[in-house]
């Protein structure tokens, strides 16, 4: 299996699902000579053209409300919003237009479009261009919030969004764009909902995602090594959300940490750690459930203070050494 | 306005008390903190004492009644006072008087909020102090936090305790610290949680607790069938402890026996001391702490540790006495014993021995021991060896006192003497045979004439 970037397995699975399915186009800000900013739609103008890399002007309102004509009347829009803090400018068109119609027209109408947004921290952007949004997503109905960790994930789970008759919000951490895995050439499909448990273990279940979860594992490596045996779970989809995994996987082990990039309050953690304690995983907690997040603060441009507002992996490693040692 | 008079609250479990007697009766004069009735709780009788100077007025309630707590039993009058001059809401309490428990419950206590203006803080004060607004005097049209210290202030002491907020951190009294997974596992163990031991943070029962606890084990048919402990906390403890000590430590035993007819006449004596000044009793024990320690001195290599290839002679003779517990066993040390009386040994082993039962030890508790005392004498054994407790170099097992037979002159008389035995264990690598032998006899002539600790 060849090993590929995420970036370059994201560029895959559009680019085999534009050659499968001429409805299949992309829209977005400088995504055609330039290649978009990070460079995924590389190379796609040429291939494709201008009329299926569509480019537009700086308003991201213009982009998903494009989009969401051209789903609605049978095109299967792929919307590239250059950085996912942008995507609250759209938070109508998203929110009030794309995730309901499928509701309220009865199932008349669909809106089968992918937003792709690359989110996180860790590149010096600042505040305004390196937020972790994918909570303010999650809470809208409607709204499927993918968040592939590895470039296996990120093909397999785009070309899923993109066959998907509904709205769906693929968050690409920006961090990860340059990660390698080993990724089929040919189309594969991962199903929404479903967890992947990344290494199993006895002691501890982490639930986390995106850069975070290359962290995680990183620090997990070397504390198995102490002889801890942490079991790490990969939620990969947020909604849908594999929920009996989660609970499944703290039955086992008795202890529960969910890590995230985005803030603390009402973050997804919350939601996770809801999930547990409410299910019949409550009689097996052996610790109170923990949540280790990203700081309640705007993302710091110095390059010390954005490592200090995000979890890096001494803080992953004191907390997980926290919990086991009954120490919190 | 006449002061209520109320049931004091003074345990934090406490809901009800029974009158025992009123010392004073309706229309007598008290004073503010005079003893005015006895009641008692389900642990003790508590004098009650007035709220207020002035007229006992009203009471409510007879000896044998059960009341509430908080519940209004009578009425403090200022001079020129009447039960008529009781603002309208509680003159329904006053009279009559409502029937005490069991029967229904008379008076309803309004609450604090909706029944009785009060402004925030005082409302606050009341829930912290357990205190009925409606019992609260307003100077104005509502109750302040001046009218609820005022109150308080009037008020008998015990219920002026406020009720204690939660510790944070700790689970509050009464309620068990477990982990939902501990309480699943004692749930279908049908294990109790009480009394188990946390091991969790702030001693929280954790679900590991549980699932060390004995319990019967389901064996295959023909199988043999056992109760099975993990070696865990204590138990581990004393196993490691114990067997290092077999194994460092080449034991030698020496048995001696001493008549303690004089010892015994001493501690009579001693103990019709105590008696007459109200102490406790001199244990055989404690005498014998005494004597040791006044042997160890003459003799130091008793009273040493081999660490590290080095003998170390404590200075100071500090003699650990072991107690048994019910799952396991500790040695609290009486640190210093040279420099203590009887009296005061006697007391600290009374002391150490209660807080070892009920595992309130504290580390220096059961640090710098030199030697050890292991008393089997109540369970009538006669002689036994004990495993010397490292870092110590001996350990001295004590026997029962026996009324026996034996020669007591030079013409081969034989009398009846209560003999003790005594047998030193010692580490070879430190304690040579003669020196131990020295230790005992020193130790023997002690018990014997106890006069000689005072040459």
């Amino acid at each position: 299996m060849p090993e590929i970037t995420y970036l370059e397995a994201i560029r895959q699975a559009l680019w085999e699902e534009m050659k499968r399915d001429e409805r299949v186009f992309i829209i977005g800000e400088d995504i055609g000579r330039y290649g978009g900013a990070f460079g995924v739609t590389h190379g796609m103008l040429d291939e494709f053209g201008p009329e299926r890399i569509r480019e537009t002007p700086i308003s991201e309102p213009t982009i998903i409300a494009a989009a969401i004509g051209a789903a609605l009347v049978g095109m299967r829009p792929v919307a590239e919003i250059m950085f996912m803090d942008f995507t609250l400018l759209t938070l109508d068109q998203i929110a009030n237009q794309a995730a309901k119609m499928h509701y309220m027209f009865g199932g008349k109408a669909t809106v089968p479009m992918v937003i792709r947004m690359p989110s996180g921290s860790g590149t010096g952007a600042a505040a305004q261009h390196s937020q972790s949004l994918e909570t303010l997503l999650m809470h809208l109905p409607g709204l499927k919030v993918i968040v592939p960790s590895t470039p296996y994930d990120a093909k397999g789970l785009l070309l899923t969004a993109i066959r998907d008759p509904n709205p769906v919000c693929f968050i690409e951490h920006k961090l990860l764009y340059k990660s390698k895995g080993d990724v089929p050439e040919g189309e594969y499909s991962l199903p929404f909902g479903v967890a992947d448990v990344k290494r199993t273990g006895k002691d501890l279940t982490v639930v986390t995602n995106g850069m975070m979860l290359t962290k995680t594992l990183n620090v997990v490596n070397k504390l198995t090594g102490e002889g801890m045996d942490i079991e790490v779970i990969d939620p990969r989809t947020l909604v849908p959300l594999d929920r009996e995994t989660i609970i499944n996987s703290v039955c086992k082990t008795g202890k529960l940490l969910v890590i995230h990039e985005a803030c603390y309050t009402a973050g997804w953690a919350g939601e996770i750690i809801a999930t547990v304690t409410g299910s019949r995983a409550f009689d097996y907690l052996d610790a109170p459930a923990r949540r280790l997040t990203g700081k309640d603060c705007p993302i710091p441009y110095n390059r010390g203070l954005e490592r200090a507002a995000v979890p890096q992996e001494e803080d992953i490693e004191a907390e997980i050494r926290s919990i086991l040692q009954g120490v919190y | 306005m006449p002061v209520p008079f109320i049931m004091p609250k003074v345990d934090m479990d406490q809901e009800k008390a029974t009158i025992v007697s009123w010392n004073r009766h309706n229309g007598d004069f008290v004073k503010q903190e005079e003893t005015v009735l006895v009641v008692e709780t389900e642990k003790v009788a508590i004098d009650v004492t007035a709220p207020a100077t002035g007229t006992l007025a009203g009471i409510r309630f007879q000896p044998g009644d059960v009341v509430p707590v908080t519940t209004v039993i009578a009425y403090i009058l200022k001079e020129g006072e009447t039960l008529k001059d009781l603002p309208a809401a509680a003159t329904a309490q006053a009279t009559p008087a409502p029937a005490p428990l069991p029967a229904p419950q008379a008076p309803v206590q309004p609450s604090p909020v909706s029944a009785v203006a009060a402004t925030p803080i005082a409302a606050r004060m009341a829930r912290e102090y357990n205190l009925d607004l409606a019992q609260v005097p307003a100077a104005g049209e509502r109750i302040t936090r001046e009218d609820v210290e005022r109150y308080l202030a009037s008020r008998s002491t015990p219920a002026r305790v406020p009720a204690p907020a939660a510790i944070p951190g700790q689970a509050p009294a009464g309620k068990i610290a477990a982990t939902p997974a501990a309480r699943r596992l004692a749930r279908e163990q049908d294990v109790p949680l009480e009394g188990l031991k946390g091991s969790g943070p702030r001693g929280r029962i954790q679900a590991a607790d549980v699932v060390a606890l004995p319990r019967p084990v389901l064996a295959a048919p023909g199988e043999r069938q056992a109760q099975v402990f993990p070696l865990a906390g204590m138990r581990q403890k004393i196993a490691d402890r114990m067997q290092a000590s077999f194994q460092d430590s080449p034991h030698i035993s020496l048995t001696v026996e001493a008549d303690v007819t004089r010892l015994e006449e001493a501690r009579q004596h001693m103990n019709t001391l105590a008696a007459r000044a109200g102490q406790g009793k001199v244990s055989l024990t404690a005498c014998l702490v005494k004597v040791i320690a006044w042997a160890l001195e003459r003799n130091p290599y008793l009273n040493a540790s081999l660490v590290d290839g080095q003998i170390f002679l404590w200075k100071d003779v500090n003699i650990g006495v072991a107690t048994a517990l019910e799952d396991g066993l500790i040695v609290p040390v009486i640190q210093g014993v040279g420099g203590l009386s009887i009296r005061q040994i006697a007391d600290k082993l009374v002391d150490l021995s209660t807080r070892a039962r009920e595992n309130k030890l504290t580390l220096s508790d059961v640090q710098r021991g030199t030697f050890t005392v292991s008393n089997l004498g109540m369970f009538g054994i006669r002689q036994f060896r004990a495993v010397i407790n490292p870092p110590e170099s001996a350990i001295l097992a004590v026997g029962a006192v026996v009324r026996k037979p034996v020669v007591v002159d030079e013409q081969d008389t034989i009398a009846v003497r209560p003999i003790l035995s005594l047998t030193l264990a010692a580490d070879h690598r430190v304690i040579d045979g003669v020196v131990a032998a020295r230790f005992l006899a020193d130790l023997v002539e002690g018990i014997e004439f106890p006069e000689t600790l005072l040459y």
